[in-house]
């Protein structure tokens, strides 16, 4: 029993598993990048959350992402107990920064791993298409309403600029005023509100695109940590070459 | 002036100063672009090449200077940026105003990160092929360097597109065969930087991982826009 824990402990503290788990993973993302876009089903993938999609889609087009999750799922494993087996057995490394440095990198590859299990879970997007003074329901008790669509074209039709005035309404009184502006969507209790498409002509039209996106907070943390990770290990290097 | 530097780049083959009078010229062609188009031009495959043909010679510069046998070296970065630069001329130039959602320093960041680091990529390949038919001594710890760095923008690029692709469209992350493609190039990377660490992989091994990093960079960067349908495409 000691042995085959022993056997058991060493695969997950192995850079070995990490190699290969980061193989399979190449090769089944390589799969579906050509399964992709020969499948129509994937056209739907950012409707609904994406567990709820998988459960309804064939499994010979989706055995590539169920496989993915296995090994990501591996790989959190074998990435924590490498982190915390490096951690124990260099701890007493008087340069202290070089053996953090990799860990916070690791850190931040988990929550951007955490964000996309949250965001697998709980996203999706809904679109209309709205006018001025169209009204549309996004949660139970508050309703948008399109109060302006502005839309600037130049001498040749293309949209130069555009911005499209909101307001939230509860029980027919105003809760508060907001603009959607290109690459500036309005943000409301983890709603996201932006324009995907709009027509100026016959008549001005938007279309609005509600999303959730539950994972984008772990996912700027884990960027965030992430890079903190990589440039200070850079910085450790270059001045330990000199 | 695309022509004028293509000539100094092939005859920067016998005389390397000239290797540098061709970058200066592409980098204010790159400029005048800029100044004509009042935008960064970063849009399409003309000014994208053109780009990363610069970014190839700007980086092999310092790397050079750390090698033995600097003329094989900067013989073949001096084919690889003729052989875009062939490209750029055939290709269309993207003169269209850019639309609103474009229109931010979100994108900009995004696409120069991005080709500097694939510029870093093709530099790591170079050093690569030179450790596997090379006399000298092992360029491992160079194309580490390379790898290291453009590992690091390429991450930092993916970084600003998903901030960018949230405020713009309202999720970090989409299933595009780009996106995808993006991902296992940045998973390859990191195949590659943990392979180091492993005593399997050292000298050839290493050698060959970093040529087909870059084949997957060419593929994430020309073949996906060319061939797939994405919303990234050119």
């Amino acid at each position: 029993m000691t042995t085959l824990l022993k056997r058991f402990t060493n695969i997950l503290f192995s850079l070995r598993t990490t190699l290969w788990l980061s193989g399979f993973m190449l090769a089944l993302m390589l799969a579906g990048a050509f399964i992709m876009p020969s499948q129509k089903e994937f056209e739907t993938i950012h409707s609904t959350p994406m567990f709820e999609w998988l459960k309804i889609q064939p499994i010979a087009i989706t055995w590539w992402l169920w496989s993915l999750i296995g090994v990501l799922t591996l790989l959190t494993v074998n990435t924590l107990f490498c982190s915390v087996e490096s951690i124990i057995k260099k701890r007493k490394v008087t340069r202290w920064p070089l053996l953090i440095s990799p860990q916070i990198i690791h850190i931040g590859f988990l929550f951007m791993l955490f964000a996309h299990l949250m965001s697998a879970i709980g996203s999706y997007q809904k679109f209309a298409v709205v006018q001025e003074g169209s009204m549309l329901r996004i949660s139970d008790n508050v309703v948008l309403k399109v109060k302006d669509i502005n839309i600037q074209s130049d001498y040749n039709g293309y949209i130069t600029d555009w911005k499209v005035g909101i307001e939230y309404l509860k029980e027919g009184k105003e809760l508060s005023a907001d603009t959607i502006l290109p690459n500036s969507p309005s943000l409301r209790t983890g709603f996201n509100i932006n324009v995907k498409d709009l027509q100026a002509y016959p008549y001005e039209a938007v279309l609005l695109q509600v999303s959730r996106e539950p994972g984008a907070v772990w996912a700027l943390a884990g960027s965030v940590l992430f890079m903190v990770g990589i440039i200070t290990l850079i910085a450790l290097k270059i001045r330990m070459e000199r | 002036m695309l022509a004028l530097s293509l000539a100094l780049y092939l005859l920067a083959l016998w005389k390397r100063p000239l290797l540098y009078a061709g970058l200066v010229l592409q980098v204010a062609y790159i400029i005048s672009r800029g100044i004509q188009l009042e935008r960064l031009p970063l849009v399409g495959p003309h000014d994208t090449l053109i780009f990363l043909a610069a970014s190839i010679v700007a980086f092999s510069i310092p790397f050079g200077v750390l090698l033995k046998e600097k003329k094989q070296f900067f013989n073949v970065v001096t084919i690889s940026a003729s052989v875009f630069t062939v490209l750029v001329m055939i290709s269309k130039q993207h003169n269209s105003p850019l639309p609103p959602v474009l229109r931010t320093f979100w994108f900009e960041f995004h696409v120069v990160l991005a080709f500097m680091s694939y510029a870093l990529f093709g530099i790591a390949a170079i050093l690569g092929y030179f450790d596997l038919t090379a006399k000298e001594s092992s360029t491992e710890g160079l194309h580490y360097r390379a790898v290291l760095i453009g590992y690091c923008l390429f991450t930092l690029s993916m970084i600003f597109g998903g901030i960018w692709a949230y405020l713009a469209w309202g999720t970090y992350w989409m299933w595009t065969p780009k996106e995808l493609w993006t991902s296992i190039l940045w998973l390859f990377y990191s195949f590659y930087l943990h392979a180091r660490l492993s005593q399997w992989w050292t000298d050839r091994p290493m050698a060959y991982l970093a040529i087909t990093g870059f084949a997957i960079t060419m593929f994430t960067y020309l073949g996906v826009s060319l061939l797939m349908k994405s919303s990234h495409s050119f």
